[in-house]
């Protein structure tokens, strides 16, 4: 813990790779970290690794029960989820083009110990862009239906998007997000496709693939770092650490090579900037192992001394949770708002980013003046 | 498992206690009220809320400290212009509002609604079937009941007729001791039902009334000091009773055979599908286990007779299922 600087709120964070640490927990600890952790969707992570490691029948008994009851939400989850991919596994087997398992699926596609209570909210999956229709089609044909949207929202995704309108299935409960690319096309930070595509490994499960080690954390990097709404997204931070660990040690020793990788495969795509931003909180917050040398090559060749110091402290403000007594305050609300702001200006050049804000704004505005507010909804 | 944890034995009654130390406890640390397989941590800075969970929960201990909640909920006053211009009230529950606002003067409902939401979402450890629950010779009557059938008017009623009340909403069963668990939160009563259960015991305490809630007017019915007392006392099965209140109707009693009891119980609950096997093998021996009959009725007096009449065969029943 001594070379980690978290957060008041995250102290508990370490328990995750030492669950050990959780021993020396009170009870009013465990129910400030039950809280948060749930926020955060860790809660069944946690359980997970107090159960792999024998310890969570030591946990204080009212603790001990939610942890479980979070576990067992996170293994029928899990469930549905395994199965829904089977069954679009199957729509897609044989369109002879790859058909890849992104994120969550990917992790659970490979086994991976950062899988086990991951507590699954939906099915993301990757095509390439020239047979995108024909999987729709063939989804279509097995039951997924898109999103009903209006005309806006479906050009929205049709020209702009790196993905389809999410789909539903009658009888999976799981919405199913099927992706061309992992950022999207006309981002300013964008990625070839192909490249992607070229270093491909098999699933476990046929005919799913996976991205490349390097990609897979390329990835998550980029989508944390470049997405909307970072706020209590430290899941991601976790799920890195869990890639880095996993795929960057080999007989409990860092191995070299795949760090040398990772740092060229950056450069390749262009992702840099993400990724020495995950190193930067998978240093500060993790302790996570990873050789020197990378760290001073990453950090060199992402984002320089200025921007650094405004970029992450930004970062942290928005990851950071608030004790859960307590809403955010201001500061986060406004870090949010510059979050979103760049991810907009990132996102879509401003000959079609304004006018898209001006209709999205407009239509708040609509629905707020609407008296028939729509009902309150779960969680 | 009963989660003695946030009560204390010499706590006063929170109906004895000041209406402005549960407004201090409620400003401050917060107030905790364990009604049994889920305790609640209420935060509050309305005016209306200590008077409101007085007389929905006047039996239960004040507490003012304890190390555990597994729900905690603030109600907090909308800020700004909100304050003067149609009030509200919003929930935070761990750093969130998830819901819509309510009327200013509404906490307590608001509570009782987010609050029963988040038990149901997070109990996983317990099978959560959406049935009322009482007591009698330690076994539980099961009414489960899709809304609007009457389970809530027909809980009350049992509870004010010597019937111990586990909870009207939550039939909490451990799948693995197979016994229900109370949830003793206030009996929510909706439009008429309010006053069919004050004609029919002048031994019913109701609190306020809340008119025009998203459900029509809303009153809570208190949890008498004996189910309080009570509250960590689990229940063997006795008997499964489907309930369907219809004005005017003939009473009908009919016995049920065990897959209709199976699916009234497995398919209304809150996480059958989440909690998997052991909740398919735990409402299987429910339904085998327990009678079951279809009870249609108008008037209570009917019902509860109706249910005296064949409460022995249902104490005959447990008894040689107990020894056999």
């Amino acid at each position: 813990m001594s070379q980690v600087d978290l957060p008041p709120t995250l102290r508990w964070l370490p328990a995750l790779n030492d669950p050990a640490l959780a021993a020396a927990w009170s009870l009013p600890e465990w129910d400030t970290v039950v809280r948060t952790a749930r926020r955060l969707r860790l809660l069944a992570r946690l359980a997970e690794t107090l159960e792999a490691a024998g310890q969570l029948q030591a946990v204080p008994a009212p603790a001990q029960r939610l942890l479980r009851a979070e576990m067992q939400l996170s293994r029928w989850r899990t469930t549905i989820t395994v199965w829904a991919l089977q069954r679009v596994g199957a729509a897609l087997a044989d369109g002879g083009y790859p058909v890849v398992l992104l994120k969550g699926g990917a992790y659970l596609g490979q086994d991976l110990p950062i899988a086990r209570g991951r507590l699954p909210s939906d099915l993301d999956i990757l095509v390439p862009h020239r047979h995108l229709a024909a999987a729709q089609r063939r989804l279509a044909d097995w039951g997924w239906e898109e999103t009903p949207m209006d005309e806006h929202d479906q050009r929205y995704y049709r020209e702009w998007s790196h993905e389809v309108p999410p789909m539903q299935h009658p009888v999976h409960p799981v919405e199913l997000d099927l992706h061309h690319n992992i950022l999207p096309p006309v981002a300013r930070t964008n990625v070839d496709a192909d490249r992607l595509l070229q270093r491909l490994r098999p699933s476990r499960w046929a005919p799913w693939s996976v991205f490349d080690p390097a990609d897979q954390m390329l990835h998550s990097a980029s989508h944390l770092f470049l997405d909307a709404e970072p706020r209590d997204r430290v899941r991601d931070l976790v799920d890195l650490d869990g890639l880095a660990r996993h795929f960057g040690q080999r007989d409990g020793q860092i191995n070299d090579n795949f760090w040398a990788g990772l740092a060229d495969r950056s450069r390749e795509l262009g992702l840099q900037e993400p990724l020495a931003q995950a190193v930067h909180f998978m240093q500060r917050w993790f302790d996570t192992p990873m050789p020197e040398a990378f760290v001073r090559q990453v950090q060199h060749a992402g984002p320089g001394t200025l921007r650094r110091a405004w970029l992450h402290p930004l970062m942290a403000r928005v990851l950071t949770p608030t004790h859960p007594d307590t809403l955010p305050p201001w500061t986060q609300d406004f870090a949010a708002t510059v979050v979103l702001a760049r991810y907009h200006r990132n996102r879509l050049p401003l000959h079609l980013l304004l006018p898209h804000l001006w209709r999205k704004w407009r239509m708040r505005q609509r629905a707020e003046a609407d008296p028939a507010a729509p009902a309150p909804e779960a969680p | 498992m009963t989660g003695a944890h946030a009560s204390v034995p010499a706590a006063p009654r929170l109906a004895d206690v000041s209406t402005a130390q549960v407004a201090d406890a409620l400003r401050g640390r917060g107030l905790w009220l364990d009604v049994g397989a889920a305790s609640v941590r209420a935060r509050s800075d309305s005016p209306f809320l200590a008077p409101q969970l007085q007389r929905a929960y006047p039996e239960f201990p004040y507490v003012d400290e304890a190390p555990w909640a597994d729900v905690h909920v603030a109600l907090m006053r909308a800020r700004g212009l909100r304050r003067w211009l149609r009030p509200q009230v919003r929930l935070q529950a761990d750093g969130r509002e998830p819901f819509q606002p309510f009327p200013a003067d509404h906490p307590l409902p608001m509570m009782e609604w987010g609050g029963n939401l988040f038990i149901g979402q997070r109990l996983n450890q317990l099978l959560l079937l959406h049935a009322g629950v009482v007591e009698r010779d330690g076994l539980a009557l099961v009414l489960p009941a899709v809304p609007g059938s009457g389970k809530s008017t027909l809980s009350a009623a049992l509870s004010l007729s010597g019937w111990r009340l586990l909870s009207d909403e939550f039939g909490a069963l451990d799948p693995h001791t197979r016994h229900f668990m109370p949830v003793l939160k206030p009996v929510a009563l909706k439009n008429r039902s309010i006053d069919v259960i004050r004609a029919f015991s002048d031994r019913a305490v109701l609190g306020p009334t809340f008119e025009k809630t998203r459900k029509g007017d809303v009153a809570h019915l208190a949890a008498s000091a004996h189910a309080v007392a009570r509250r960590h006392e689990t229940a063997r099965p006795g008997a499964v009773v489907l309930p369907q209140w219809q004005e005017g109707a003939p009473l009908s009693f009919e016995r049920l055979p065990a897959e209709s009891a199976f699916r009234a119980l497995a398919f209304n609950a809150f996480n059958y599908q989440t909690v998997g096997a052991p909740a398919f093998d735990a409402a299987v021996a429910l339904a085998r286990q327990c009678p079951a009959w279809a009870l249609r009725y108008s008037r209570l007096d009917e019902a509860l007779a109706a249910l005296e009449q064949v409460w022995p065969e249902v104490k005959d029943r447990a008894a040689a299922g107990g020894s056999a």
